[in-house]
């Protein structure tokens, strides 16, 4: 797989508060579907802007890639008011909707035809998000961008869209990079994950490999009652809420024995081997046990 | 992705349904001078007895409110649409599906013209239809649209400037009405004729050519010898100002 996007040692600054920083390089290949995932200020879009070229930075961005070139949906959309959203297509993509089989295709498609007649103001917020969303995919480029796709719309909205993005991009060659806070539609979307917190990156890498390295080979959870909790003492426990008691598994036998004694005394379990808040709050937990450790030995 | 060509058709048609659907554009820069160039003749000529000096202030009226459309649609409508755009962060979307700021200006700046003669048009026609005016020397209509050419010119590029500096609509809307109305106090469109104005008022009128053609233009207009020297000197004063403006916007980040 041929390399689109590589950052490496890479520093956004806003005054004099770094946004992030990135040491390690991170390579984005072709065909990859990346999931970008952290807090409010993690750094999340600021690394979309600096690959845009949108915020000055320092350090090395290797692209062949104009940024034009570069199907973007920004957190935030705005167009003219001042016509018909037809139009706004139109001029955008530099065509007619009437001649353009694609377009016809992506407007029917995301259910967008009553749409046309209204100007961007009068659209909902999910119809707002289809109107970047249809333009972007007209782009058809090698690399694109979702930053916060789904985010203000309702969970019905939320999952139609999503659904409609995964069935598009199935055969679709280009790199996806999408930024969510919403971990489901990460958990079916994205198999790299880049994890960032507070404008560092805390790693990235394959979901299963990451879910490996952070939490073991399966995650078993239960609810976190005392009963459970004496039941499943002896067995490594992951952070997770408060309300759960997240068990982690290293190996295939070992689940085996957990399942088998959850079986015996009757409890409800939930198991997985991807689960993307799982990685995210140990990945977390993780990084920040190493920089307490750092801090000590520096003392 | 093909790399779009600087000057398009669509980008131009879009353009012009911006335009086109720009309210301040239709109030101010069609609207109001077709209502002035009604109203004005009549206030003014009412108890005037005269027919040959009611056409020449009717003549004198309709070319001075003219010169509200160059300033309505170019320096104010474009000016606080483009500031409003900016502010919700259009031109970087449409950067962003390669569409450059060079790109949109060019396009924009074609479509505002456009408008511009269209409206200039319809004024004129309207104008000839509805008042009785002094019938023009060609050379007198020719010099009155090259004038207003030029002023709208200077007009757009201080629009541009000035919505690129300030970037907020609110802010921009203040500033452009500051400008248009200043513009036609300072030129004797609202009551204070030229020679009844204080000294300093003067000194900022003879800087502005919205004065020339307020007070002078008649003469033009009708073919009769006049000194353009003074109208140049402020064509070339509000020029300078205007492209100092549209250079400082543009070069800022």
């Amino acid at each position: 797989m041929d390399t689109i996007l590589e950052l490496e040692q890479l520093s956004v600054k806003y005054g004099k508060e770094t946004a992030l920083t990135i040491g390690q390089p991170i390579r984005i290949l072709e065909g990859d579907r990346i999931g970008v995932i952290g807090s409010n200020g993690a750094g999340k879009s600021t690394l979309i802007k600096s690959v845009l070229g949108l915020v000055p930075y320092e350090g090395t961005i290797k692209t062949t890639l104009q940024p034009w070139q570069i199907a973007t949906h920004m957190q935030f959309n705005e167009y003219t008011t001042n016509m018909p959203v037809k139009y706004i297509m139109e001029g955008i993509l530099d065509t007619r909707i009437a001649k353009n089989e694609h377009l016809q295709e992506l407007i029917r498609y995301f259910e967008f035809e009553e749409c046309l007649k209204k100007r961007y103001h009068h659209l909902s917020g999910g119809q707002k998000q289809r109107l970047t969303i249809i333009m972007v995919m007209m782009q058809n480029a090698p690399l694109t961008f979702y930053d916060e796709v789904t985010s203000g719309l309702d969970f019905e909205t939320r999952q139609r869209l999503v659904e409609k993005l995964l069935s598009w991009y199935r055969d679709k060659d280009g790199a996806v990079l999408m930024v969510s806070h919403y971990y489901e539609e990460l958990q079916q979307f994205a198999d790299k994950l880049l994890i960032l917190d507070q404008g560092h990156v805390l790693d990235f890498g394959k979901k299963k490999d990451l879910f490996d390295k952070y939490c073991g080979n399966a995650v078993l959870v239960v609810d976190h009652t005392p009963e459970n909790a004496r039941l499943l003492s002896e067995y490594p426990k992951l952070i997770s809420p408060a309300h759960l008691l997240s068990i982690s598994c290293e190996n295939a036998q070992k689940e085996a024995e957990i399942v088998k004694l959850l079986i015996e005394h009757d409890v409800n379990y939930k198991r997985s081997n991807e689960d993307i808040e799982m990685i995210y709050v140990n990945a977390k937990a993780a990084y920040e046990a190493q920089k307490e450790e750092e801090k000590n030995a520096r003392a | 992705m093909p790399v779009r060509k600087t000057i398009s058709k669509s980008l131009i048609l879009y353009e012009i349904r911006n335009v086109l659907g720009n309210p301040y554009i239709w109030i101010f820069g069609v609207g109001f001078p077709i209502f002035f160039m009604f109203l004005m003749p009549t206030a003014v000529t009412r108890g005037m007895t005269d027919a040959s000096i009611i056409r020449m202030v009717t003549t004198s009226l309709f070319l001075s409110i003219g010169a509200l459309i160059p300033m309505a649609n170019m320096l104010m409508g474009y000016g606080i649409s483009c500031a409003q755009e900016m502010e919700k962060g259009v031109p970087q979307r449409l950067e962003l599906f390669g569409i450059s700021r060079k790109m949109t200006l060019c396009n924009r700046a074609i479509s505002e013209g456009i408008f511009f003669v269209l409206s200039f048009l319809l004024y004129g026609l309207i104008g000839m239809l509805g008042l009785k005016l002094e019938a023009p020397a060609a050379i007198g209509v020719m010099y009155y649209a090259v004038c207003m050419l030029l002023f709208g010119i200077i007009c757009f590029a201080m629009g541009h400037g000035i919505a690129c500096l300030l970037r907020k609509f609110s802010l921009t809307y203040c500033v452009m009405m500051i400008l248009y109305f200043g513009f036609m106090v300072c030129s004797g469109m609202m009551g204070i004729s030229y020679e009844d104005m204080p000294k300093a008022m003067k000194a900022v009128a003879n800087l502005i050519p919205v004065t020339y053609i307020t007070k002078d233009f008649y003469t033009v207009w009708t073919g009769k010898s006049y000194n353009f020297m003074p109208m140049i000197q402020s064509y070339l004063f509000l020029g300078a100002v205007a492209g100092i403006v549209l250079f400082a916007g543009m070069k800022r980040k």
